[in-house]
């Protein structure tokens, strides 16, 4: 699939207005992406489109932009979690500003995880404190794999929808408590 | 190939600058008649009966005469460029110049009632560098990649490129030191495969160019390699960590101090001298000559300890009052770990920002003089359970890899791509004094993100914000920017108003903001107070006026730059005249040929500069078509190098 920033033959830059992350990159719409392959085309297009390829000028101004959304194109797309978040956004949301939600049983686990952080820096407890990194670590793989198998199903219907939303602010409140730890 | 095709690339250091080119060869660091590439950042700027030309002397004369002429000699600038007199508490005490605060939160250097700023300082270190090396090519040089440490922030970046604005140069690239020392090991690391050994570190053969068009990159998965460039200078740290395959260099992510270095090592000698020399004899040290001198001796002594196992300091006070001592390198070791261990820190938190670990590094890099301390070395093989890789020069490998920058920005390396990223995270300051992150740290750049913004009060037509740089919650705690005021907003009643703010950090590091109302879609006005820098209007001063001009008479310096280029651009008309001029229609040779001895005649007579400048303009845009089959010609060829 062409990428459509440049031309190809003539390599000259398109304005870059419009166009989704996927598109930009010159790939299918999906949750399940080839890693390799998104970096391929990632470094390709960033040949022919990076600012060091195209002097001073308004050329130059042009392919600063695209190259600064292919960036971000690539920074969401080869990162899971905000590439599900993504492919949610497209689908139309929930967003995770308007639905809040986990399930309660995180909500629980989370609580508790987070008074036994406290317990254990106060006590200096090194064995407690990888204990619970390893409890973290888990929950968030976990979420991960429950937002995987959710964001492959998108766009679906509005229930599948919020359960990946739920998932999603899962594994926030993991990556909250692993940058606590 | 016209003077706007030379880019040099320049290592703008603390305490030595170099300029580097890439040629047919490759790329060279440009050495003066003894061979030494470094020209020290020493500046003398003696007053002389008229006070708006004092007598400037830059480089190893003014290094020299650093104790003699301790009031006029200015050193380690870098650690001042894009600072204010907050930042520097710490640092002005060991200062022997006078730094005065300059308007908003700046600095300058007052010499003899005469106040400069960091730029115009850092200026005149660039235009002796520019001066060197059109000495070298023989033409005008106007164009530069200047490097600055990886983690210098938005207002330290600006400040080098005004800097060079302020020297005549067009900055076209502000590259990151660890990103340019990456560049030079890659190459020299690539020509070992073709060559069976090993390349000189100072000079690597470039591989051919290939023609953009045709050459269809090849990418293989999983090739490659991480590397840590650990670049410890006079006066800043930095490291980087890399991803390197086929021609691709990109950051993973970085971390430093742009106030750790030398200079700081060298303190804790100082302070330790002064302090034994108070205890022993009562006397402290505060004549500013005599520091100067201390500050010498304390860098040699440094030095000496990275060869040697002990060193003798002995240092006459007068009124046979002699202080002695012997230093072993254990104690200074000690004396340095504080320091050394704030880089390993470092070193940790950029691995843990690339989510990797130290067996994953298969090379760290080292750069940078202070990494010709064994203690230094030493640790950094703890870290990545390695033995560094110390075969780059540490002085020149960052100049090497700017003239790399340059050539690439040039089109004449079109197989590498370069990837950095922001060393700090970008935002703005929200209600109640918090730090809202719009970018964060180690992100690809070029890389932007967009903020809506309203009116408060109704009619209100002005919006201002503050733009913050930095890793803290608050805001008070990060770095301003600058202040941003949104002008000429419709009146409107409140909340009304739309207007989408983009920022934009371009390939420099540096910060673009750009405005939008989005119910009118119409550009909206933004006035930009920089916090740490100078306006633009003082930009503009400083290149009119500076002492960095009045060194020089203009006129006669551009003259020989004009003849040099006459006689250059006909001289290599003739040559392509002669490959592949029976390719041209024979109506044009003549032209051509008409023009050539024209042009040559004029300049021999006429005073007319700008004339003449005219007139050569006009005889490359006449020769532009013969130029091209001479390079499409030498591509055939697989010779391009040779065009």
């Amino acid at each position: 699939m062409p990428s459509p920033l440049f031309c190809d033959h003539c390599h000259s830059l398109y304005p870059a207005e419009g166009g989704d992350h996927f598109t930009l990159l010159g790939i299918e719409r999906k949750f399940n992406l080839d890693q390799n392959e998104l970096r391929q085309r990632y470094l390709q297009i960033s040949r022919a489109v990076h600012p060091d390829y195209h002097g001073t000028g308004e050329r130059a101004a042009a392919s600063v932009i695209l190259s600064a959304r292919l960036n971000e194109a690539y920074r969401v797309l080869a990162d899971p979690a905000l590439r599900a978040e993504y492919l949610l956004e497209l689908a139309g949301g929930p967003s995770a500003a308007a639905d809040k939600h986990v399930p309660p049983d995180v909500l629980a686990a989370t609580f508790a995880l987070r008074e036994q952080i406290a317990d254990a820096k106060a006590s200096q407890s090194e064995a407690v404190l990888a204990d619970c990194r390893e409890r973290v670590r888990q929950m968030h793989s976990a979420a991960m794999q429950q937002v995987a198998d959710l964001a492959r199903r998108l766009p679906g219907d509005a229930e599948l929808r919020q359960q990946l939303r739920g998932a999603l602010n899962t594994v926030r409140y993991a990556q909250k408590l692993q940058s606590e730890l | 190939m016209s003077t706007e095709d030379i880019i040099v690339g320049i290592d703008l250091g603390t305490t030595f600058s170099l300029v580097a080119y890439v040629d047919e060869a490759g790329p060279h660091v440009i050495r003066d008649d003894n061979g030494d590439g470094r020209v020290p950042s020493v500046i003398a700027i003696t007053p002389t009966d008229d006070p708006t030309r004092p007598q400037v002397t830059v480089g190893w004369e003014a290094r020299r005469h650093a104790v003699e002429n301790v009031r006029t000699t200015v050193y380690s600038v870098k650690r001042l460029i894009g600072k204010g007199p907050q930042d520097l508490r710490e640092e002005l005490p060991y200062l022997t110049y006078t730094v005065a605060p300059g308007p908003r939160d700046t600095v300058q250097v007052e010499i003899a009632g005469l106040r400069y700023t960091p730029e115009e300082i850092s200026a005149l270190i660039l235009r002796e560098l520019k001066v060197r090396a059109e000495r070298y090519l023989g033409r005008p040089v106007r164009r530069a990649v200047i490097t600055v440490p990886a983690y210098f922030d938005d207002a330290q970046r600006q400040a080098t490129r005004d800097a060079g604005a302020a020297a005549g140069l067009e900055v076209v690239r502000i590259v990151n030191e660890p990103t340019a020392a990456a560049l030079a090991y890659g190459l020299g690391l690539r020509q070992k495969h073709v060559h069976p050994t090993p390349t000189e570190a100072g000079r690597v053969a470039l591989p051919t160019p290939t023609c953009p068009t045709t050459s269809a990159v090849k990418l293989t998965a999983g090739s490659g390699e991480t590397v840590a460039v650990y670049d410890f200078g006079g006066g800043t740290f930095d490291i980087s960590i890399l991803r390197i395959e086929d021609g691709v260099y990109q950051v993973l992510s970085t971390a430093g101090d742009t106030h750790l270095g030398g200079d700081d090592i060298d303190r804790t000698i100082i302070d330790l001298v002064t302090g034994e020399i108070r205890a022993r004899f009562d006397v402290s040290i505060s004549a500013p000559a005599t520091r100067q001198a201390l500050r010498n001796l304390a860098e040699e002594i440094k030095i000496r300890l990275s060869e040697r196992e002990r060193a003798d300091i002995e240092l006459d006070l007068g009124k046979g009052r002699v202080y002695r001592r012997t230093l072993t390198r254990d104690e200074f070791e000690q004396l340095a770990a504080p320091l050394v261990e704030r880089t390993i820190a470092l070193c940790r938190q950029a691995l843990r920002d690339a989510d990797l670990t130290p067996e994953d590094v298969r090379q760290a890099i080292l750069v940078g003089g202070s990494t010709r301390m064994p203690l230094v070395r030493r640790r950094v093989g703890e870290l990545f359970g390695r033995v560094p890789y110390t075969a780059l020069n540490p002085d020149e490998v960052v100049a090497i890899g700017a003239a790399i920058q340059a050539a690439i920005l040039a089109g004449r390396q079109p197989d590498m791509l370069l990837l950095d990223v922001t060393p700090l995270s970008l935002g703005i300051e929200t209600m109640g004094g918090a730090m809202g992150k719009l970018i964060m740290r180690n992100t690809t750049i070029p890389c932007r993100a967009t903020e809506m913004f309203t009116t408060f009060v109704d009619g209100q037509t002005a919006i201002r914000f503050n733009v913050l740089q930095g890793e803290r919650e608050l805001a008070a705690d990060c770095r301003s920017l600058g202040e941003f005021v949104l002008d000429g907003i419709p009146p409107m009643p409140a909340g009304l108003p739309k207007i989408e703010v983009e920022f934009l950090i371009d390939a420099n590091g540096i910060l673009n903001v750009s405005a939008r109302e989005l119910r009118s879609g119409k550009q909206a006005a933004i006035q930009i107070v920089p916090t740490h820098g100078l306006t633009r209007e003082e930009v503009a001063r400083i290149t009119r006026e500076s002492i960095v001009h009045a060194q020089q008479d203009i006129a006669a310096h551009r003259r020989i730059d004009l003849l040099n280029q006459v006689e250059f651009d006909t001289h290599k008309t003739e040559q392509m005249l002669a490959q592949v001029g029976h390719l041209l229609d024979p109506a044009e040779r003549r032209r051509i040929e008409t023009e050539i001895a024209a042009l040559r005649d004029f300049a021999r007579q006429t005073d007319d500069l700008d004339e003449l400048y005219r007139r050569l303009t006009a005889f490359g845009h006449g020769t532009v078509h013969l130029a091209e089959l001479g390079i499409r010609a030498a591509l055939q060829d697989g010779s391009a190098n040779e065009t």
